[in-house]
């Protein structure tokens, strides 16, 4: 699957190595516009910025510490209405590069002539603590990146089992940081439009001088393997714990009954798919008489009402396609561990459809696809209780 | 009496408007009986039923919900069953993860001819969620 990677040269480190590659391909024409996150000026956050001209370039962050929108939202909102006309290069971390493949799949972003470029990802922090101390916060995560800590980071991205793409690229080009030192990055190439960008940039295996690539790559592939079996046991720990804590009516509206209904975990998930939210619509608005039935039936009713309803309901429709990225969770201003609890819901959805979300183009969503032979467990099978009835009823 | 035996269930049930209902137009024009606390609701077909709409019950005071469409290979519009055995299966692992009782939704095959069936299936339905006990969410005013 390597055989046509290369390395990335890191003289002066990686994050300026990714940008002065970028800046070398926008000035030869191989990207029209580069889509990149870079920090806000008053430097408390970060944004993505659809480069056209290169100097902006020099303020980029191919790895910023945190993750105030969902790179698949932002390509979302690009390519929506359509196809790209010309060839844009996105820097997104691999949660957002399946975030973005879900969305091809719902028909709301076209990957057509764009190149999705990931890198390996070592977590992002939680906004909040963030927010704090920005400058704190940078370089604790800078720390945390060093010693390949991932414990400062958000709850879900402590148990992601999918930050590289070692296994199956399924972007153009990943970029590869684990396992070599100093900052020394190879480049791999997933598809057909990848190799081609390296062949056009220079970048091929014959072109590399210093003769490391097939230990490089190799170091790469162990590291990424080995932790990527890490974390996939830390995640399996992490649900059975949180599953304890959530399962059953109690516990679950002792988890949720802090949702003040603002909907946010909703607005920045970068998979809630639908044009017009149901839950914002107004088949849930109505009349007073509905809701005095419904307190009496149950004896009081909580306003707004339908919080329970909205988030499982919410699941129902986006679990299926969700990448466990976290952002619903930076997003609650009540720190309810909304993303933990949706990445669980999800794992266990994708795995009864037997799903990966965001892992190929070609994969067919689970709802709109199906086989005649599966799922019998789901169906209830006839007991025939009454069959002398039966024959005497015929 | 036990509060078990008192318990009487609210139950929805959902049926296509061609294999679910004309079970229930069979059973009715051989005067078949099914127990009075089941409350029929037609959809066009199990597929286009959203999984709102079966989460939505069971959050506001129903006990149990039952789905019956076309057998598979009948459907009257080729594949909605299959498409509805899906999104049940993705309802039931939502459930199945949060501890809701995913036993509390049942999914089955009855046909337009199949009276018995539909009663049947209607009656066991109802003895099960009579064992199962209420619904917890249901008397929960903080849903």
């Amino acid at each position: 699957m390597n055989a046509n990677a290369a390395v990335l040269p890191t003289k002066e480190g990686f994050e300026p190595a990714v940008i002065q590659w970028l800046k070398e391909a926008l000035n030869r024409n191989v990207f029209e516009a580069v889509l990149i996150p870079v920090e806000t000026p008053a430097e408390d956050s970060f944004a993505y910025l659809l480069i056209k001209d290169p100097k902006f370039l020099d303020l980029a962050s191919p790895l910023p510490p945190i993750m105030p929108v969902q790179g698949g939202k932002a390509i979302g909102r690009l390519t929506m209405r359509g196809d790209l006309n010309k060839r844009v290069a996105a820097i997104i971390r691999p949660c957002e590069a399946r975030a973005a493949i879900e969305l091809t799949k719902l028909k709301q972003a076209h990957l057509t002539n764009l190149t999705l470029i990931t890198l390996d990802c070592p977590g992002v922090l939680p906004l909040s603590d963030y927010l704090d101390d920005p400058a704190a916060g940078a370089a604790r995560f800078r720390e945390a990146v060093e010693q390949d800590n991932r414990s400062p980071m958000r709850p879900t991205c402590q148990i992601c089992h999918r930050f590289s793409l070692a296994e199956a690229p399924a972007t153009d080009l990943h970029i590869g940081t684990l396992g070599n030192d100093d900052g020394a990055a190879v480049i791999v190439p997933g598809s057909l439009e990848g190799e081609r960008i390296l062949a056009q940039m220079g970048l091929t295996e014959d072109g590399d001088e210093s003769g490391n690539l097939p230990e490089m790559l190799e170091r790469w592939s162990t590291r990424a393997e080995q932790l990527t079996a890490t974390q996939t046991e830390r995640r399996s720990e992490a649900h059975a714990q949180l599953q304890e804590q959530v399962a059953g009516a109690d516990r679950l509206l002792d988890i949720f009954g802090s949702c003040i209904n603002c909907h946010n975990c909703q607005r920045v998930c970068p998979v809630c798919y639908c044009r017009q939210c149901y839950f914002e619509s107004t088949a849930l608005k109505l009349p007073p008489e509905n809701y005095l039935a419904r307190a009496a039936s149950k004896g009081a009713l909580r306003f707004a009402p339908d919080t329970l309803l909205f988030h499982l309901g919410r699941a129902s429709h986006m679990a299926l396609s969700c990448v466990s990225c976290g952002a619903c969770e930076d997003a609650c201003p009540m720190d309810i561990p909304v993303g933990q609890v949706f990445s669980l819901l999800a794992d266990g959805a994708q795995e009864a459809l037997g799903y990966v979300a965001g892992r190929s183009v070609e994969d067919a969503l689970p709802l709109v696809a199906y086989e005649m032979d599966e799922l019998h467990d789901v169906e209830q099978a006839y007991v025939e209780i009454y069959r002398e009835q039966e024959v005497q009823d015929a | 009496m036990s509060e078990e035996k008192t318990f009487v269930p609210s139950i929805v049930y959902f049926m296509c408007s061609w294999c679910g209902s004309g079970g229930a137009e069979t059973a009715a024009a051989h005067h078949l009986h099914y127990p009075e606390n089941v409350l029929p609701s037609r959809v066009n077909c199990t597929g286009a039923l959203p999984a709102v709409h079966i989460l939505r019950p069971l959050i506001e005071g129903a006990d149990g919900v039952v789905i019956s469409g076309c057998h598979p290979g009948d459907c009257h519009y080729d594949d909605g069953n299959f498409r509805a055995r899906r999104r049940i299966a993705l309802v039931k692992s939502l459930l199945d993860t949060l501890g809701l009782e995913p036993e509390r939704v049942w999914f089955r095959y009855v046909a337009h001819g199949e009276g018995r069936r539909f009663v049947d299936t209607a009656a066991a339905f109802n003895e099960h969620i009579k064992t199962l006990g209420p619904n917890p969410l249901k008397t929960r005013s903080d849903t």
